[in-house]
């Protein structure tokens, strides 16, 4: 870390927590390394439980979207040195007006893009784009792209990481959270969308001794249609919800299950990094554009064909019967995600390299 | 104003106070529908060239320029000849001829674009059908066309195409993506 300096971090709530979640991430490594960060965000609600710290962290400011556009508010802003459009959210007009009016230099103007392990990736990745118009017209943003090679920006990963996966103590989290877990039994966690091939996850686990732990929202609902859709007198199917937690919660969810279900970026990444056996829901598209997306990154993590099986099957692809989930397909499949853990801790994380990038673009500014 | 995607190779805009010739347009689908256009752009004015990356939405200035229906005639290095009806003959510079190549045959119909009366670029329409000429076997019964393979065009250009498609098929290809669309 060379400077310490001012963030704007623009985010625009689509659905679901994703857009969000990967802001906060960023907005956390930031602070963690003495940054000081505005945060401008439509729709806050879900930080109440993904991040109840973030009313009372130093150097931070949660902002409305709205006040963006505000003159008073604007009048009192100091001058970023980087404004990152989280998702090629487009910045309100009246604030890039205002930050070309004060600004004696454009600050480092980032899009951070969608992550994707296809191969234009880097192509894309740091690429000039000037502004055509508007007021920042003659203005340059660059396209950030996170990825999963050398060539991209990398994925965001805590520098304490490691550090808190080996203080953590599963066995306590797993008696808390599933304490009638049968000898033998998997802990499996879901977090997904409303995915092909819940009906059958389900029945395979029925009358198994598995726990299935089920997050709240979408998975929640998409589970309880599924039972009530189900035969009623068939064999007991262990399960259990889990309340909203916040970040540090759900990743230690992901550490103490023996498989995790996942679904879009945020969580696909952090499963990654939890190392454990995992399956990914990505965010559906409707001109089918995911399913590039999805073997994209199933051969970068060069999964081996039954990992690729239930995954096109997941995500409704192709329809397959599941072949049993059990320890020794889990136990093959974690040689794969171990693999592919070991070579992205490898590469420069995501914040590094955006600092790195910036230092040769702003000069540092403090939030008073 | 046009929007990055709707613009091809061969079509002028204006980057800063220099008008550019696009050589090269690479679209790409982002995540939830949003996507984006690299260019490889070349000064009209200046000697100089540029990369950059647009949001497909992402509104420019495209400079009119004066086109003409014209054949592609042959190449004279390092000018690419074309002809028009009247057999009058413009010169294109190679280096201005961008993914126009990766297309090009003989007696192929474009429109050669003008500068200040210079032959400055070429557009090409925005589909051709071309023949497969080296792809793997033909894989019967999968015609969903939702698993692909590579494939190679008379000019070396590489698409991919989808598993039923064969070795002397023709399939039609979008020349602003590069992207197979149907077998012809």
């Amino acid at each position: 870390m060379n400077s310490l300096r001012l963030w704007d971090i623009f985010c625009n709530v689509i659905d679901n927590h994703g857009d969000l979640g990967v802001c906060w991430r960023l907005t956390r490594q930031l602070l963690a390394q003495g940054q000081s960060v505005r945060l401008w965000v439509d729709d806050a609600s879900a930080l109440t439980w993904m991040a109840p710290e973030a009313n009372t962290q130093p150097n931070l400011q949660v902002l409305p979207w709205a006040d963006a556009s505000q003159s008073e508010v604007l009048k009192r802003l100091k001058p970023a040195d980087v404004w990152i459009e989280a998702f090629g959210c487009t910045l309100p007009e009246a604030f890039v007006a205002h930050g070309v009016a004060t600004h004696a230099q454009q600050p480092a103007w980032i899009n951070l893009e969608y992550l994707s392990a296809e191969d234009w990736v880097p192509r894309m990745h740091n690429m000039p784009s000037p502004v055509m118009g508007g007021p920042a017209k003659g203005w340059t943003k660059t396209f950030f792209y996170p990825g999963f090679t050398p060539d991209t920006g990398g994925l965001l990963r805590e520098k304490d990481l490691l550090e808190r996966q080996e203080r953590f103590d599963r066995a306590a989290w797993r008696q808390q959270h599933a304490p009638d877990l049968a000898p033998g039994g998997l802990l499996i966690s879901l977090f997904c969308y409303e995915p092909a091939a819940l009906h059958q996850l389900l029945k395979q686990l029925q009358g198994k001794p598995h726990h299935l732990l089920v997050t709240p929202g979408r998975p929640l609902a998409a589970v309880q249609k599924a039972l009530a859709q189900m035969f009623a007198d068939g064999p007991q199917l262990n399960w259990s919800a889990l309340p909203y937690t916040d970040q540090n919660g759900f990743d230690e969810m992901l550490w103490a299950c023996d498989l995790n279900f996942v679904r879009g970026e945020d969580s696909l990444v952090r499963s990654i990094w939890a190392g454990q056996p995992f399956i990914w829901h990505i965010y559906p598209q409707g001109d089918n554009a995911h399913h590039a997306k999805l073997e994209a990154f199933l051969e970068w993590m060069q999964a081996p064909e039954s990992l690729k099986r239930v995954h096109r099957s997941w995500n409704g692809i192709q329809a397959i019967n599941w072949a049993e989930i059990d320890h020794e397909s889990l136990c093959e499949w974690n040689e794969f995600v171990k693999h592919a853990q070991q070579r992205l801790l490898c590469q420069t994380d995501l914040t590094s390299q955006l600092d790195q990038h910036i230092d040769q673009k702003s000069k540092p500014h403090r939030l008073e | 104003m046009k929007t990055a995607q709707e613009i091809r190779v061969g079509n002028v805009i204006m980057h800063g106070k220099d008008p550019m010739v696009v050589l090269r347009t690479e679209y790409q689908r982002g995540g939830r529908g949003s996507s984006t256009v690299r260019m490889k752009l070349k000064s009209l004015i200046a000697n100089f060239g540029t990369e950059n990356v647009f949001r497909a939405d992402d509104k420019m200035d495209q400079v009119i320029l004066d086109k003409k229906e014209c054949t592609y005639s042959y190449f004279a290095d390092p000018m690419y000849v074309c002809m028009d009806t009247d057999f009058n003959q413009y010169e294109v510079e190679a280096t201005n001829m961008g993914d126009a190549l990766n297309y090009l045959e003989d007696g192929m119909e474009l429109e050669v674009v003008f500068y200040n009366e210079k032959a400055i670029s070429v557009e090409l329409p925005t589909s051709v059908v071309r023949e497969i000429t080296w792809t793997e076997p033909a894989v019967k019964g999968d015609t969903s066309g939702k698993v692909l393979k590579p494939a190679k065009i008379a000019t070396g250009l590489e698409v991919p195409v989808p598993l039923f498609v064969a070795q002397g098929d023709k399939i039609e290809i979008d020349t602003r993506t590069g992207e197979y669309r149907k077998r012809v």
